[in-house]
């Protein structure tokens, strides 16, 4: 008797499926990478990352866009410490002081679900309302903090995943030698978990400084270099949004060359916080 | 003799949720001996062990009442400050559980939270308790690479000398040698060996042999009852009740069909014992008889007396806080169910 559906053949069917799965992703950061690499390279200078935008043609034709670069890195590394100080103290308090059914850790989690896929439009409208409501300007300060809220859900839940990782019996081991949980959370749980934090501020970070809409309204653009929380401020999405919106083909590429200075600048921090977090964690338990 | 007493266990109930993991077991585990808790999986051994040092605590839907005293004092009391008991008890898991920091820090750490700062002492402590659970030779070159790089009956010994660093009083030991290879398991056997007459110590095992030669007293559990227990030589060569001694040949353990049942609440020794004999002697060869008393006298004597009688007892068992329970099966010259 033949058998249609031999096992070999089912088996061949799914390891094509996964292998274009793989392709599609693959390729498509390739292509991505590629059409940035291709049509921003040769706009690409020292003048790029050293000078301010200069020589009219709105936003520019000459000059740089170091106002943009600086204001991008002091927004992101500004809101990506901000959301460590809220994620970190809560994710402890999920995973060690809270039961593992609490209807408070549910609903935590809940929330961060949910806002996690708030679009990051929406927390800008909420970051201006906020903003006017505490009397600020468009400025540095508020684009930090709407840039931490969207943050937030990100960081925490992927840190609450790697938290929830950690196997009892460390805990228990340190419990038992007479630790209090503040001493397990500091000492024993936070190190074994390092690794993923790491990660998690990361994918925050790369999250946070890409973003446009959220700071088009709260951290709003200028061409001078960031100087002031109270201030506006520039930021490399927003600039790349502006420069490839001209009608002007010598300033759209100028676009390219500043979202390959993005994407150059997440890659440095990905691959600068991964020696980092690999010299801490050399103890760590596999 | 005289025994002297270090953990008390006084009517201890544990619940999780709504299952009832130890059932009112009462008893005294001696001072500077091994004492060994036996039984089948899923008997709450473990329970009874992490009850000691108030980690029961720490699974979810876990309840505890009565009482469990060290030393006198009863650790469940709101005042005990559960840090301070934990350091008195040292634990050692089933699985080696080192912390992700290095060799050194694993032993430094107990005493480091515990407030001892100066470097010049704590190179001592981690130097002698890493001598005295026989790791020191293995590791003095590499104090400060990775725990997790050892192997795992190093890491087990690792554990043990980070758990003699807080200066415990009692050693507790969590089926201690069940993931570890023949060599490393007979390590830490003459390690306990070596340490009991420093430490108490209360090992849960699952296996008979490490009992046999280990243990100074024996407990017995069987589905959270508390069977029987005594001294080791007692138990395992020449045990009293039926479940212990099914147990001890690895048969079968199941419940003696009962064939009456006998109230003799309210009534004193040795009133109700004739009343028992009586009711013996209507029933046939081999039948099960199961007799309720609510005093502890009553729950000595009894057994003894109809022991006496020719008839044997299969088991003594604790109910609740009043009653007790005895089954015996008339005696027709062996164990018939």
């Amino acid at each position: 008797m033949v058998r249609l559906r031999s096992p070999q053949v089912e088996e061949n069917i799914f390891i094509g499926l996964m292998i274009a799965s793989t392709f599609i992703v693959v390729s498509s950061l390739i292509l991505i990478l590629a059409t940035i690499f291709i049509k921003g390279f040769p706009a690409l200078n020292l003048d790029m990352i050293t000078k301010t935008p200069k020589g009219g043609y709105y936003l520019g034709k000459e000059g740089g866009v170091l106002n943009a670069i600086l204001g991008s890195l002091i927004l992101g590394i500004g809101a990506t410490f901000l959301a460590l100080l809220v994620s970190l103290p809560l994710v402890f308090y999920l995973n060690l002081y809270l039961k593992k059914n609490s209807k408070l850790a549910l609903a935590a989690r809940f929330s961060l679900d949910v806002l996690w896929g708030i679009p990051s439009i929406v927390y800008g409208a909420f970051g201006f309302i906020l903003m006017m409501f505490f009397g600020l300007r468009a400025s540095l300060l508020a684009g930090t903090i709407t840039i931490a809220l969207l943050i937030i859900p990100i960081m925490a839940r992927s840190m609450d995943e790697v938290l929830k990782m950690i196997p009892f019996e460390l805990k228990e081991a340190s419990y038992a030698l007479g630790a209090t949980k503040l001493e397990t959370a500091i000492k024993v749980i936070f190190r074994q978990a390092l690794p993923g934090i790491f990660t998690a501020i990361l994918i925050a970070f790369g999250r946070g400084i890409g973003d446009a809409a959220a700071v088009l309204f709260t951290a709003s653009f200028t061409d001078s270099l960031p100087y002031s929380l109270f201030k506006p401020v520039a930021t490399l999405p927003l600039a790349i949004f502006f420069q490839l919106g001209t009608p002007f083909p010598e300033v759209q590429q100028r676009g390219y060359a500043s979202a390959l200075i993005l994407t150059i600048i997440i890659l440095c921090i990905s691959i600068f916080s991964r020696i980092l977090s690999g010299k801490f964690t050399k103890h760590t338990i596999k | 003799m005289e025994i002297k007493t270090h953990i008390s266990v006084k009517n201890l109930n544990i619940w999780y949720g709504q299952h009832q993991a130890i059932n009112n077991i009462s008893i005294d585990i001696p001072d500077k001996k091994i004492t060994a808790i036996i039984g089948p999986s899923g008997c709450g051994k473990s329970t009874l062990l992490k009850s000691f040092n108030r980690l029961i605590e720490l699974q979810d839907g876990a309840k505890v009442s009565g009482k469990v005293l060290v030393d006198g004092e009863d650790i469940y009391d709101p005042k005990v400050e559960v840090t301070h008991l934990r350091k008195k008890m040292g634990l050692l898991s089933q699985r080696p559980q080192v912390l992700p920091v290095s060799i050194y820090e694993n032993v430094a750490y107990g005493p480091r939270i515990h407030g001892i700062k100066d470097k010049k002492k704590l190179d001592e402590i981690v130097q002698r308790y890493l001598i005295e659970s026989n790791l020191w030779d293995e590791v003095r070159g590499r104090l400060n690479s990775s725990a997790s790089k050892l192997s795992i009956g190093q890491q087990q010994r690792l554990c043990l000398a980070r758990g003699l660093a807080v200066e415990p009083e009692v050693i507790l030991g969590d089926e201690p040698t069940s993931a570890l290879d023949p060599l490393s398991a007979e390590c830490i056997e003459q390690r306990l060996l070596e340490l009991k007459n420093k430490y108490t110590i209360v090992l849960v095992t699952h296996i008979l042999r490490q009992a046999k030669r280990l243990a100074d007293y024996i407990i017995f559990l069987y589905l959270g009852n508390l069977i029987e227990h005594g001294p080791a030589e007692e138990v395992l060569n020449n045990p009293k009740y039926l479940k212990t001694k099914n147990y001890l040949e690895g048969k079968f353990i199941e419940e003696p069909k009962i064939n009456k049942e006998l109230n003799l609440k309210r009534t004193a020794y040795p009133n109700n014992f004739v009343t028992a004999k009586l009711a013996l002697g209507d029933l046939e060869f081999g039948h099960i008889v199961k007799i309720i008393v609510d005093n502890e006298s009553s729950a000595i004597e009894i057994p003894k007396a109809i022991e006496h009688e020719g008839h044997k007892i299969l088991e003594v068992r604790k109910l609740n806080q009043n009653d007790w329970e005895i089954v015996v099966q008339k005696h027709n010259g062996g164990y018939v169910i």
